[in-house]
């Protein structure tokens, strides 16, 4: 059977809508309580004593359930690895020369507004909604920004693809190394307040025990991360090589 | 109000399979990898939702939704991001093998 045909098409439409009904009744079945359940009663109720930080999320993520962000951080890692071992035999191409003189000096006023807006993102992850991940987002943003901007030369010569992969192992060592100070206090791995951390007056910006240390680590490996993501991709890209109307070095 | 929220993950996680099934570009085919993927995100942090709930932020003036689901979809988020882009390295090395991106000209996936 052709996937083009009309038949084909009505069939699939036929077959996503029943499953759209099934999984509506599935829905109608759940039972809504309107209060917490499971653990989340106790995550609500302790988190702010037990360690300190008044982001709840960020308690959760990055204390109590540390070990599922260590395996996150590790898919990261290994998207990286496959992503740059398929690219590995591909060779460096000129792909841009950027953009013109105006987009240029407008990136180089907006460039230290976002780098502070991605520190603060990650530095305050435990007091407000942000954290590593979202912090390294944005420091990966900044990156592509450069890449579009200036041109893939430019963001190559500057930022050292040896550099982001020091910089993503660093955060990978770190995050591990907190860890195992958990476990030589006697406390279990990635342990926080139990391991003698201080956790510092709820709201203040030295607060949480090990919660920003271990959002510093993540944020320093999802940007890299991302950030080489992005350039092994772009160093592929084939496109004709034009000279630029006008030339300045930033 | 909650049911229209399920409803919309429904009709979205819908509308990625039939992407998914129907396209024989393999670029929509991870579009639709995409979507399905963020309809899962959406129900996740809707069963977390509780009627007048504020968020888990300290302090709270009032009670708060569940913060357990969220935590969950963060991590969902970026497992989605870095299959999405391992998909999209894939693609890019098939298109490179074979210079089309369309699943019925490879060779060997004709069906």
């Amino acid at each position: 059977m052709h996937r083009s045909s009309v038949f084909f098409r009505l069939a699939t439409l036929l077959f996503c809508l029943c499953l759209g009904w099934w999984f509506w009744k599935g829905i109608e079945a759940l039972e809504h309580t309107g209060t917490l359940t499971g653990p989340a009663v106790h995550y609500v109720a302790r988190a702010a004593e037990e360690t300190g930080a008044s982001n709840l999320v960020s308690a959760i993520l990055f204390d109590y359930r540390a070990l599922d962000t260590l395996g996150e951080a590790t898919v990261i890692y290994t998207a990286v690895c496959g992503i740059a071992m398929l690219f590995s035999r591909s060779k460096y191409r000129k792909s841009s020369t950027g953009l013109s003189f105006i987009v240029k000096r407008g990136l180089g006023f907006v460039i230290p507004f976002i780098l502070l807006y991605a520190a603060g993102i990650v530095l305050m992850g435990h007091l407000t909604p942000g954290g590593g991940f979202q912090g390294g987002a944005v420091f990966a943003t900044m990156t592509i920004l450069f890449c579009i901007v200036y041109g893939s030369n430019f963001e190559a010569a500057r930022i050292n693809p040896k550099i982001k992969e020091f910089i993503e192992s660093t955060g990978a060592v770190m995050f591990t190394l907190i860890g195992l100070v958990g476990l030589i206090a006697g406390a279990g791995f990635l342990a926080n307040s139990a391991a003698g951390f201080p956790t510092g007056r709820v709201g203040s910006v030295l607060s949480g025990g090990t919660i920003p240390l271990l959002n510093i680590a993540v944020g320093m490996k999802v940007g890299a991360g991302l950030s080489t993501i992005f350039y092994s991709m772009v160093k592929l890209l084939e496109v004709k090589y034009e000279d630029a109307v006008e030339v300045d070095r930033p | 109000m909650i049911k229209l929220s399920y409803a919309t993950a429904i009709f979205i996680f819908c509308i990625g399979l039939y992407t998914i099934i129907s396209k024989r570009n393999l670029f929509k085919t991870v579009i639709g990898l995409a979507i399905m993927e963020s309809a899962v995100l959406l129900l996740i942090v809707t069963s977390g939702y509780i009627p007048g709930g504020v968020p888990p932020l300290l302090p709270m003036n009032g009670v708060a939704v569940n913060p357990l689901p969220q935590a969950f979809t963060l991590t969902a988020i970026v497992i989605g991001a870095s299959d999405v882009a391992l998909a999209l390295a894939l693609v890019i090395k098939l298109h490179r093998r074979y210079g089309t991106v369309d699943l019925d000209k490879i060779r060997g996936l004709r069906g």
